[in-house]
């Protein structure tokens, strides 16, 4: 009788465990349901409007004048468009050390001051994000014209004679860039370095590491997913500049944005498309690269937290 | 992001390369600039500090209203075409008392332009007049770009009735298929508009000169006259701007061909390679290759160049505003934008009485007196003041100076000009 009650017991048990279990993984699937009746109308946005028009434009790069890939060899063969992506690469890259040397030491700073200096110093770093690029890039050719602050300043302390030609130079397009990109490397900087344990560098320190050493063999290696994901965001911006480069560069500063839109002037937009199809697989590519490296969880895991 | 969107929107401001957008100042727009910023961070601090102060909630509140009421006033006054325009006093504008039965009508037409001071003026010149007397409602839109017509008409999705374009631009679409409307000229006053002015898919209108100018203050004893002296760098030094290959704008081969020997009525057809071996030799002089007109009316105006090869009505807008400039005009080249409609434009009838009635002798001398470009009806002559009429560029003593751009060599030859361009800049 007892053997029974018990047997019953344990069959109730594991059926109403059973049962339990199958709740849960009706109520998770519902959950999910949710989640994705929530992310629908993104996800049908970013089709229509984003996914529809990108396929169409690689489908045209392929598909006109003929079915062929011309266009792609056309571009391959002349040398002038291999040279513009070459200057567009080289000027992202430099634009993306230059942020990061300068964008890093300030993203330490913020990470390491009590909340309300920090939220002051990113209000800092955000007043100039929130000001559109063409304002920020006139801001600099006052500053850097012939007759602009900083030739006046260096005339009139004697240092120069004659104004030093600093706008429409690839110096002025550095400058301008940096500045206007700087937040896109602290930022996510920022967001890594708050969640380090600070705990832990103050351990390396208590265990005798130099300042040097903790930085290099704790707070670097901890701040990495912020730099990948710094660098990315940088240096994919970057690859698409048009405006800046235009305005405030020389005669050889040409970005390959600029190439398309002519181009499309031209009424070449098969080959116009073939080449922003090139740019959007070397983005995806150096998204590719840095995923292989550092995982993209980590990358944009980390930022989120 | 923000920078995609503003990517997008520079991309369009891009396409407007005729002449006579509004000459922006750059002060002004610096000190709009310069109050936004100012105001963005009043609030940033607000936010950053919370709301419990009150004082800098009051500070804020006063200089962003202030700074708003401020720039609204020298906007509207610099940007009304009269300040841009030459003459200092307004003159009285003829007024427009009738139109023929024919060109009247009801509904609306869409019209696209250059935006700006120059639209303003259309709007004082033509709409007003127009929608007076024709009973048409001009509902305009501003950034005219054949690209957009050719992506509209493929798909059918046609958004402008009307639009001005640059006559090389219509003549290239021409060529991709049946994008443009046949103008219907048994509306047209075409007793007294030349016939070189007129094209089966579009009308000419609004010439205008695209020539040097120089700091006046740069060059004070000799004066730089003709491209030969653009071209010596030795007697008139120091920087220069001219237009390049990239936004939607074409290299002055002109002036490159003329600088190198050839006389006016030899220019046409032009030698390409010829005319870079020319531009190759003011190379390192031209600090800026500029792909949109304010550029080289700015950069004359900020000294950063000291001379520039530049449109008329943009040089025009910086006189006025005291900047110490003059036109060479010698040498110079005379273009001309053109009205078209796009293939299957909704409004098709009233976008042919809207080109009827602007291109009638008053409404084209009204938009001369607001502007300093030129006229298409050989009638308005008669009814602008003589002392304007003089500095315009279709004024005889002027017009004489100049070589008439070749629109047709443009349009043949544009492609093979660009793929050159590219190449020769970089090397």
């Amino acid at each position: 009788m007892a053997e029974s009650t018990a047997s019953v017991s344990i069959a109730d048990q594991t059926e109403s465990a059973g049962r339990n279990r199958a709740t849960l993984a009706r109520l998770r699937r519902e959950v999910q349901l949710r989640y994705i009746a929530v992310v629908i109308p993104l996800i049908l946005y970013l089709l229509f409007f984003y996914a529809y028009p990108v396929i169409a434009m690689l489908f045209r790069s392929v598909s006109e004048p003929t079915w062929s890939l011309t266009n792609y060899s056309h571009l391959v063969q002349t040398n002038v468009y291999v040279h513009v992506m070459w200057i567009t690469v080289w000027i992202s890259i430099v634009v993306t050390i230059c942020t990061l040397i300068l964008g890093y030491p300030v993203a330490y700073l913020i990470s390491s001051v009590t909340t309300t200096k920090s939220n002051l110093l990113i209000v800092l770093v955000l007043v100039p994000f929130w000001t559109s690029i063409l304002v920020r890039t006139y801001a600099w050719m006052v500053l850097l014209g012939r007759q602009g602050i900083i030739n006046e300043l260096l005339q009139s302390l004697g240092i120069i004679d004659q104004p030093l030609r600093l706008l429409n130079t690839r110096f002025a397009v550095y400058v301008s860039m940096v500045h206007i990109l700087l937040p896109f490397m602290i930022l996510p900087l920022y967001s890594v370095m708050r969640g380090i344990d600070r705990s832990v560098l103050r351990a390396a320190e208590g265990l005798g590491a130099r300042p040097s050493a903790v930085f290099r063999q704790v707070m670097l290696p901890l701040s990495l997913p912020g730099v990948a994901a710094g660098c990315l965001l940088v240096f994919i911006l970057s690859l698409g500049f048009y405006i800046t480069p235009a305005l405030v560069g020389g005669p050889k500063d040409l970005m390959i944005s600029v190439l398309i839109a002519q181009q499309v002037d031209l009424f070449n937009w098969a080959f116009a498309s073939a080449l922003a199809a090139v740019l959007l697989v070397g983005a995806l590519l150096i998204f590719v690269i840095f995923n292989r490296i550092l995982g993209v969880e980590k990358i944009f895991g980390e930022v989120r937290s | 992001m923000d920078h995609d969107e503003f990517f997008l929107r520079f991309l369009l401001s891009q396409q407007h390369v005729s002449p006579h957008a509004a000459a922006y100042n750059r002060r002004q727009f610096l000190r709009r600039a310069f109050q936004l910023g100012i105001g963005a961070s009043a609030l940033a601090f607000l936010a950053a500090c919370g709301s419990s102060d009150n004082t800098p909630t009051a500070a804020t509140g006063g200089s962003s209203s202030g700074g708003t009421s401020s720039s609204g006033t020298t906007s509207s006054g610099s940007a009304s075409p009269a300040a841009n325009s030459a003459t200092p006093a307004p003159v009285k504008l003829p007024d427009v008392t009738s139109i023929p039965e024919n060109l009247k009508g009801k509904g609306e037409v869409r019209v696209v332009s250059y935006g700006g001071a120059f639209q303003d003026a259309q709007r004082k010149a033509y709409f007003e007049p127009f929608e007076k007397l024709s009973g048409i409602k001009v509902i305009d839109s501003e950034g005219p770009d054949t690209a957009k017509v050719k992506a509209m008409v493929d798909t059918k999705n046609v958004e402008w009735d009307i639009g001005e374009f640059d006559r090389g631009d219509v003549i290239n679409l021409e060529k991709k298929g049946d994008y443009w409307e046949e103008i219907d000229y048994s509306l047209v006053d075409t007793a007294n508009i030349d016939k070189a002015f007129q094209y089966k898919y579009s009308l000419d209108m609004l010439p205008y000169a695209q020539m040097y100018a120089f700091r006046t203050d740069v060059f004070k004893d000799a004066k730089p006259s003709g491209w030969a002296d653009f071209w010596d760098t030795k007697k008139f030094p120091g920087p220069r701007t001219m237009p390049g290959g990239t936004g939607g704008i074409t290299p002055d081969l002109e002036s490159a061909t003329i600088a190198s020997g050839v006389a006016l009525d030899k220019v046409y057809p032009i030698d390409i390679d010829k005319a870079y071996d020319s531009l190759s030799k003011v190379k390192d002089d031209v600090v800026k290759w500029w792909d949109a007109g304010a550029i080289p009316a700015q950069m004359l105006n900020d000294k950063e160049a000291v001379l520039a090869t530049a449109w008329n009505g943009r040089i025009a807008a910086i006189q006025a505003t005291g900047a110490p400039v003059e036109i060479a005009w010698d040498q110079g080249q005379l273009l001309k934008d053109a009205w078209a409609v796009p293939k299957g434009a909704p409004n098709k009838e009233n976008a042919m009485k809207f080109i009827a009635f602007i291109t009638m002798a008053i409404p084209q001398a009204r938009l001369s007196m607001l502007i300093p470009y030129g006229f298409v009806n050989n009638k308005s002559a008669d009814l602008i003041p003589a002392d304007l009429l003089k500095t315009l560029p279709t004024a005889p003593d002027i017009k004489s100076k100049l070589l008439i751009h070749d629109s047709q060599w443009w349009a043949d030859n544009r492609d093979q000009v660009l793929e050159k361009w590219n190449s020769w800049i970089l090397g």
